[in-house]
């Protein structure tokens, strides 16, 4: 009885044994930054011959981390509402409207998520070469827009598609006009839809890596593209304590998942 | 659906898609359109880019690399994927919560992050190479970056979790009972994976692996950090051909032949799995 | 003394504080049809479940032809099984979803061919061989799972509702192809099922399950003329039950006094009632007669018509005794009183005395 744990036996162990060394190996390398983080070897000795702050206060000291970490969230900030409004749209168009060619379209709206980024990154950053977009905030947030939205489009439809336009319908027997109807019951409705295509698309535009570093110019810059462009000087622990400091904001973020989570079963 | 109040006009809704279509238009389908044109017109017309790119041993090598590596990362993390899926869908759900947790973790912690700590790690002084001397496997440090070693051991980090959650759905759906009646069958544990378990679980092995490949062969982040720029792969080229060398032509060509590869694999993986769905 | 064939031997199942089975104690013959009968978690499918190997029993153990099977592997027990939800292998065709377990068993291609036609035969499936079974109905399924359960001649085959999906004509249809394949090929089935009209229609003996425990073993007949228990008399056949005082109890016999004065004597009593207890008199709505005149002392009841529905083959009376419970009475059509019977008419019910039981009330 391949489905049932307790009858597995011997099987038993080597599929724990397998699933833990699995965990230990995701898990391991994300610890391990962290200890580097607050060790005191310049040279990224492990384990550290003893512990500071002192990358932290090299992180905080220079005016430019903080500054991409700002250009950063406000690009994604901007990003997240532009994704939901525009991904609220094309859902509603794609779920409720009545037109030719519709599954045509939703296929064309998540092609750039199948794309590699590289491509949509130099196509870009040419086309953007004519347009003296690049290193623009403008440039940034339409780079980033064009990768969020297709899981913008996706959450977002996902949660119209469980929801039953005829309750849309009793609103307005009730009284409400069409778009009233919309905002007071379609869209509490799909809340959860809409929360979740927001976080989705900060965190894509807050990661992203490979469409910013064609984007930035020296004076323009985002979190991801000074972690890279320092990378790619030397493995200074700095680089540790900023990773650190993602790890905690990513910890944080899940764990507001699953409270928010656990507040809608409840 | 459709609601019976808001009558069904022909063509209701399209303007709603408007904006995205323009957006995607505009900053999607004409850059796009454009870099790929200019394979064919730069330096001059015609396709002497595409005789470069797959008629020199160097290029070839590129392709082959990329071929290379993205076919070792599937593989190993489909070895890795099933039983830790099949693990996860059987196991007390309060483990397999701690389980998805860190798988989630790593997932969403920034890409940049997990690949510095490979770096960190696999470097020639590096906690790897140390082990490895220490329980007496080798005697001198291995080079395990600015190698393709490097980037197959961070690409499978990063891809892991691509291939473990879409098998999970597809083995979480099994019927138990399906099991239990090939064990009464007469079916040892062995017989039962290999006649029933496997074959059952092959469509989401077959999506994830094929989800994994693709999305590898496109991958820029990983590989021009572990792998250097001795061991270029397609997405590296790319970057090069425009950036460093301002070879528009070159790099429309690469991005040209990525593209398709990309696309047709896609049409595949939906032809494959969408048509059963339904 | 020879030992039964399959003998389940005081099987107690317990889920941390929850108690599945307790005392399971049943012996079962070659070739016999048993049916476990009982409402959903009464522990009937927990008993099948052990004897398939997929649970281990807390206590107690099962023996065939006197042999233990409790340490043997599902896959070594031998044990043909159909399941209640549609469990052929998907990606396998009919003939090699029934040809799976000879296969395993690493039979010879000419047997495997042989043995598999003669299975899908016996389901009456012959030609079948190269569907796949997402292509086939509910019904056709189940009956390729029973040619897969049987094409390796199981000593014992075990049944989980597996019509429970169905509806009621296939139902009906496929209860008439069991008992024919259980009559053309002898083996011994344990069937589970809620129904107590499918436990009827196909069983040699039926096990009444009830919070765990066995009720009650019996033929059908058995069954409905002398239930042991008010839940054996409830779950089978239709039933009514008026609560009374227990005046007295002699000889298996009781007698009973109800709140407007009414004494019945002589009703045959079952389980262990003290005197001024209460207890409850069951009868059967188409057993009862309705008169003008009062029956012998014990089996009559004065009673009056509070409703009558025609139903086409048998008319339904409702009426109220004396002390004002209610009672259900079947006339069947071309009964005497079918046509004069009217809405507040004073009557007596009449009963055979075997037809009336007492249950001590808890």
């Amino acid at each position: 009885m391949l489905m049932n744990f307790d009858k597995l036996g011997a099987w038993r162990w080597i599929l724990s044994g397998i699933c833990a060394l699995m965990a230990l190996f995701l898990l391991l390398p994300i610890l391990f930054i962290v200890a580097l983080s607050f060790g005191n070897s310049r040279w990224l000795i492990f384990p550290p011959p003893g512990w500071t702050l002192k990358w932290y206060g090299e992180l905080f000291a220079d005016p430019r981390w903080l500054q991409a970490a700002f250009t950063s969230a406000k690009i994604a900030a901007i990003v997240m509402v532009l994704s939901v409004a525009i991904g609220l749209l094309a859902s509603l168009a794609l779920v409720r409207g009545r037109f030719r060619g519709r599954a045509v379209l939703r296929g064309f709206f998540l092609t750039p998520m199948v794309l590699p980024v590289v491509i949509i990154a130099v196509a870009l950053y040419a086309a953007f070469l004519r347009l003296g977009l690049n290193g623009t905030l403008v440039g940034f947030v339409i780079a980033h827009l064009i990768v969020a939205l297709p899981f913008a489009i996706i959450t977002i439809s996902g949660a119209l598609e469980t929801f039953d336009p005829s309750i849309e319908d009793a609103a307005i027997l009730c009284g409400a006009s069409p778009w009233e109807a919309r905002f007071r019951v379609t869209l509490p409705a799909i809340s959860h839809g809409l929360f979740s295509a927001a976080i989705f698309s900060f965190l894509i535009s807050w990661d992203e890596v490979v469409l910013a570093i064609f984007m930035a110019s020296p004076t323009l810059q985002t979190l991801p593209v000074k972690v890279w462009t320092t990378l790619r000087q030397d493995l200074t622990p700095v680089i540790a304590a900023a990773s650190t400091l993602l790890v905690l904001l990513t910890v944080v973020l899940m764990i507001a998942a699953a409270l928010i989570r656990k507040g809608k079963s409840r | 659906m459709l609601s019976f109040l808001t009558p069904a006009r022909r063509g209701s809704g399209l303007g709603m898609a408007m904006p995205a279509l323009l957006l995607l238009l505009a900053f999607f389908v004409i850059p796009v359109a454009g870099l790929l044109s200019r394979s064919v017109t730069e330096p001059v017309a015609g396709l002497q880019n595409y005789e470069t790119l797959l008629g020199s041993a160097t290029y070839l090598r590129i392709f082959f690399n990329t071929f290379l590596v993205s076919g070792l990362v599937t593989l190993i993390t489909a070895l890795i994927a099933f039983p830790v899926a099949w693990a996860l869908a059987i196991m007390p759900s309060r483990v397999a919560a701690v389980v998805f947790a860190i798988i989630l973790l790593s997932m969403w912690t920034n890409l940049l992050a997990r690949t510095y700590a490979w770096m960190v790690l696999l470097q020639q002084t590096g906690l790897v190479n140390r082990i490895l001397m220490a329980t007496g496997i080798i005697d001198q440090p291995v080079q395990l970056t600015n190698n393709l070693v490097g980037v197959t051991i961070g690409m499978v980090y990063i891809m892991l979790p691509f291939m473990i959650l879409p098998l999970y759905g597809v083995i979480k759906k099994i019927d138990p009972a399906i099991l239990q009646a090939a064990a009464l069958c007469g079916a040892t544990k062995g017989q039962a994976l290999r006649r029933v378990l496997l074959p059952l679980a092959t469509p989401g092995i077959a999506s994830g692996a094929l989800m994994v490949f693709v999305m590898s062969l496109g991958y820029f982040v990983t590989p021009s950090l572990l792998g250097g720029t001795a061991n270029m792969m397609v997405a590296e080229l790319i970057v090069q051909q425009v950036q460093s060398l301002l070879n528009w032509g070159m790099g429309g060509a690469a991005a040209f032949i990525l593209l398709v590869v990309t696309l047709a694999l896609y049409a595949l993986q939906l032809r494959l799995f969408e048509g059963r769905a339904r | 003394m020879t030992s039964p064939y399959l003998h389940i031997n005081g099987i107690r199942k317990t889920f941390g504080d929850v108690v599945a089975t307790d005392h399971v104690e049943l012996e079962i013959g070659e070739g016999e049809f048993m049916t476990f009968l009982g409402p959903s978690g009464s522990g009937k499918s927990t008993t099948l479940y052990i004897l398939a190997g997929f649970q281990d029993p807390t206590a107690g153990d099962i023996r065939l032809r006197g042999k233990s099977i409790l340490q043997t592997p599902s896959h070594k027990r031998n044990i043909g099984m159909v399941f209640q939800r549609y469990t052929l292998f998907p990606h396998l065709s009919v003939g090699e979803n029934v040809a799976f377990p000879l296969r395993v068993r690493r039979a010879s291609q000419a047997e495997i061919a042989t043995k598999v036609k003669r299975a899908l035969s016996l389901v009456r499936l012959d030609g079948f061989e190269d569907r796949m079974p997402a292509n086939m109905s509910g019904g056709q399924q189940q009956r390729v799972a029973l040619a897969r359960a049987l094409v390796y001649d199981p000593p014992v085959l075990l049944m989980d509702e597996p019509l429970s999906a169905l509806d009621k004509k296939l139902r009906e249809e496929i209860q008439y192809e069991i008992r024919r394949i259980h009559q053309q090929t002898g083996v011994t089935i344990l069937y589970v099922t809620h129904d107590q009209e499918e436990a009827l229609r196909l069983s040699d003996r039926i096990a009444v399950f009830n919070r765990g425990r066995i009720e009650q073993v019996g033929t059908g007949p058995e069954l409905y003329a002398s239930p042991a228990t008010h839940f054996v008399a409830d779950f089978i056949g239709d039933s009514a039950f008026l609560t009374g005082e227990l005046a007295e109890v002699k000889n298996g016999r009781a007698t009973l006094r109800y709140a407007d004065g009414t004494v019945l004597t002589d009703v045959p009593m079952h389980g262990v009632g003290a005197r001024g207890g209460k207890a409850e008199l069951m009868l059967r709505p188409e057993r009862i007669d309705l008169s003008d005149a009062a029956g012998p002392q014990g089996a009559s009841l004065p009673v009056t018509i509070e409703d009558v529905t025609f139903l086409g083959n048998n008319s339904a009376v409702t009426a109220r005794t004396g002390w004002g419970d209610p009672l259900y009475i079947r006339l069947n059509f071309g009964h005497p009183m079918m046509g004069s019977v009217s809405r507040g008419d004073r009557l007596h019910v009449r009963w055979q005395p075997q037809d009336a039981h007492a249950f001590t009330k808890e």
